[in-house]
Order: structure tokens, then sequence, then C-alpha cells
């Protein structure tokens, strides 16, 4: 029984040890993925040339997207 | 003082307040602006989609299209004569293109979300470029192949440069004018927005749109040469945007700018209904001292505009091009 439960554990680290770099792997690239679709979203808003009220409601909506995705990542 | 002297100091004062009186607003030319009839629309590729900035040489108009990806070419008095880019991320083409400079025999572009600078000769044949860090926003010609661009801060990190200086090759000159960050980053962005307007000698002109009442003169090198204070006469709105249950109190300093012959032509933004900030109808004329030489009117709210040999090429609400005679 205890011969089990210390392979079990071995698993369990080999398990997360060998899936880790993969999970930051795709952490790095949703977070980038968020960066980039924020600036575009910044970028498209400061370049509307728009009166500043419907620049600054747009701008907010950006960085609330932007809150969003890196809370979901 | 003597009570002798009163009458005289009385007599001086009423003199210097006459004086201030027949300098006030009231004694700034006034003129309208005389609008060059320019030719109907032409080919579909002739409209512009969504205009963003503009260049103009001794003979030739580049205006940049983010919407269609391409460059615009018209002669001086608005008529179309090709267009060249198209969208893409190989050579020669373009992702929302944001700013564009006549450069020696080259015209650059900003190819904004391909983050690079894009070279082309006047025919449009695409002549190489270089990458940048950042997402290029507009681009200057500083002369000796110094091209000057503009990145808007991201808002998410600390000391972030807004102008950056390249040599022709790409390679990084200079780079400056932090941005101003706090914990409000909508706040920020107004509060870094800027316009250039190149300088004589190499040197260049930045002018915060919601700034407070100078203009910043940088040297060749990117030191700050000094701030013009802009003449008191010089009106532009302040007001306090309400959206979503929060205020944010702006200064609509500038909408647009450029400079031309020693002047600088700045537009501030028109306050709509007192509760927004819009496109501006005038035109302000100021001296290499800030000092206001005239008012133009214009019969029509300009968005982005480039005056060049007292010819201004302005972009209107339409997003269609008008030409105008502002010089003095």
């Amino acid at each position: 029984m205890r011969k089990l439960a210390i392979l079990a554990l071995a698993g369990l680290i080999l398990v997360v040890t060998a899936g880790a770099p993969y999970a930051s792997a795709v952490d790095l690239n949703d977070q980038t993925d968020c960066n980039t679709n924020h600036m575009k979203c910044r970028e498209y808003t400061l370049n509307l040339d728009a009166p500043w009220y419907k620049v600054m409601v747009l701008l907010t909506l950006c960085d609330l997207a932007f809150c969003k995705c890196a809370l979901s990542v | 003082m003597s009570e002798r002297a009163w009458p005289g100091t009385a007599a001086l004062i009423a003199i210097l307040a006459l004086g201030t009186a027949a300098s006030g607003p009231s004694s700034v030319p006034r003129r309208r602006a005389v609008e060059v009839p320019v030719a109907a629309a032409g080919p579909d590729e002739a409209v512009l989609g969504r205009p963003l900035a503009l260049a103009a040489d001794a003979d030739r108009l580049y205006v940049v299209d983010a919407l269609d990806c391409a460059i615009k070419v018209f002669t001086r008095d608005g008529r179309f004569l090709r267009s060249f880019g198209r969208k893409g991320a190989g050579p020669g083409e373009l992702s929302f293109p944001s700013g564009v400079a006549v450069s020696g025999d080259s015209v650059v572009v900003a190819d904004k979300l391909n983050l690079r600078i894009q070279a082309y000769d006047r025919d449009g044949a695409a002549g190489g470029g270089f990458q940048v860090p950042f997402a290029p926003d507009r681009v200057f010609d500083l002369g000796g192949g110094r091209i000057l661009v503009t990145g808007n801060p991201t808002g998410r990190g600390p000391a972030e440069p807004i102008l950056h200086i390249y040599d022709a090759a790409g390679g990084p000159v200079w780079r400056g004018l932090e941005a101003r960050a706090s914990n409000d980053r909508v706040l920020d962005a107004f509060r870094n927005m800027v316009l250039v307007c190149p300088g004589d000698d190499g040197g260049f002109f930045v002018v915060f749109r919601s700034g407070g009442g100078e203009i910043l003169e940088y040297a060749p090198s990117g030191a700050l040469r000094r701030e013009i204070r802009v003449d008191e006469r010089y009106a532009y709105p302040t007001v306090s945007i309400t959206a979503g249950g929060r205020s944010m109190t702006l200064a609509g300093f500038c909408w647009a700018a450029s400079r031309d012959r020693g002047l600088f032509y700045l537009a501030a933004a028109e306050a709509l209904d007192g509760r927004d900030l819009g496109p501006a109808r005038t035109v302000s004329v100021l001296d290499g001292q800030g000092r206001l030489r005239a008012v133009v009117d214009l019969p029509c709210a300009v968005h982005r505009f480039l005056v060049s040999e007292g010819r201004m090429f302005a972009i209107d609400d339409e997003g269609a091009l008008r030409v105008f005679e502002v010089g003095p």
C-alpha cells in the first residue's frame, strides 16, 4: 500500500513537472494575445478622431476588455 | 510717492490700459479661408475611407488611408493621381497605416499593425523599411535621413517614450518624452496625445492636444530647447466630460496642428454643447514666439490638416479632402 502511494505521488509530480512549462507557455501566449488586442483596441480608438466623449467611453471599454481577458487567462 | 506724482502716474496707467485694450482679441486680424475647388473624386480608389495623416512635397500630396491600407496621391489642387499599397504583411503591404512623410526621395509610412516603417519611392514601388518595437502612429521627416516616429503609450508600463528618432537604415538615434502615467489610464491617454510639427533645422515641435498652453521646441539632438508660451488670446475650451458615472476635465488645447514657413497653425478643439470636445472650425496662426497673428475661419470642421506653402490640405467631417488658402 505504501509503495503504491509513493508511486502515485511520483507520477503526480512527474505529470505536474512535465505539464508546467506547457501550461505557462499557454498562459504566456494568452497574455500576449490580451496585450495585442488591448493595443489594437486603443490604437483604433485613438485614431478615430471622434469627439472625446466617445473616445473616453471606447478607451474605458478597451481597458475593461483587457481586464476580463487577463483575468480569464 | 509725492502727491504731485499722482496725476502723471494715473495718466501713465490709463495709457497702458488703453494699449492693452488695443491689443485684445478684437485687434487680431480675422479672415475666411479661401477654398480651392477640388475635382470630383474620380475612380473608387480616389475615395478616402479613413484618412489619418497627410504629407506634401513640391507638387504632390500624400494621404494615408487606414481603411484601404493605401497611400493616395493627389496634386496640390486635390486631383487624384494614383494609389499604392495594399492590405497584408509582405513587402509593400500595409496593415492599418497611420502616418506618412516624404523623406528625401522616399515616402515613408507608419505601418502600425505590422510594427514597422515602410519606404516607397515616389512612384509607389516598395523600397525597404525596418521593424520598430512598438505600434508606430505618426511619422515625420527631420531631414538628413532622420525620421521621427510617434507611438501611443500602451498604458501598461512606466516611462514609455512617445517620440523615437531613427536614421534612414532604421538605426535608433534617440527616444524621449516619457508618457505621463497615473492610476487612470483613460485620462493618461488624453494627457499623452501629442501633435508634432517638424522644424527647419532638423529639430521639431510638440503640442499636447490637451495641454496647458505651450509648444515644446526640441533640438535635432532631441534635447528640449525651450517652451514657447502661447499667446493668452489663443482661446481654447476646458470641458468636464461625464460618462458612466465618472467625470473628467479636459482642455481642448489643440485638435490639430501644422507649421509652415515659421508660422504655427493651431486649431483649438470646439466645445460641443459645453459637454464634449470635437474638431475645430477655426485655425489660429501664431509666430515662432507664440504670438497670435491671425485667426482663420473655415467653412467646415476639420479633423486633420497640413499647411504647406500657405495652402491647407484638410480632412473634413465626411472624410473628404478639402483644400484652402490660409497663408498670409
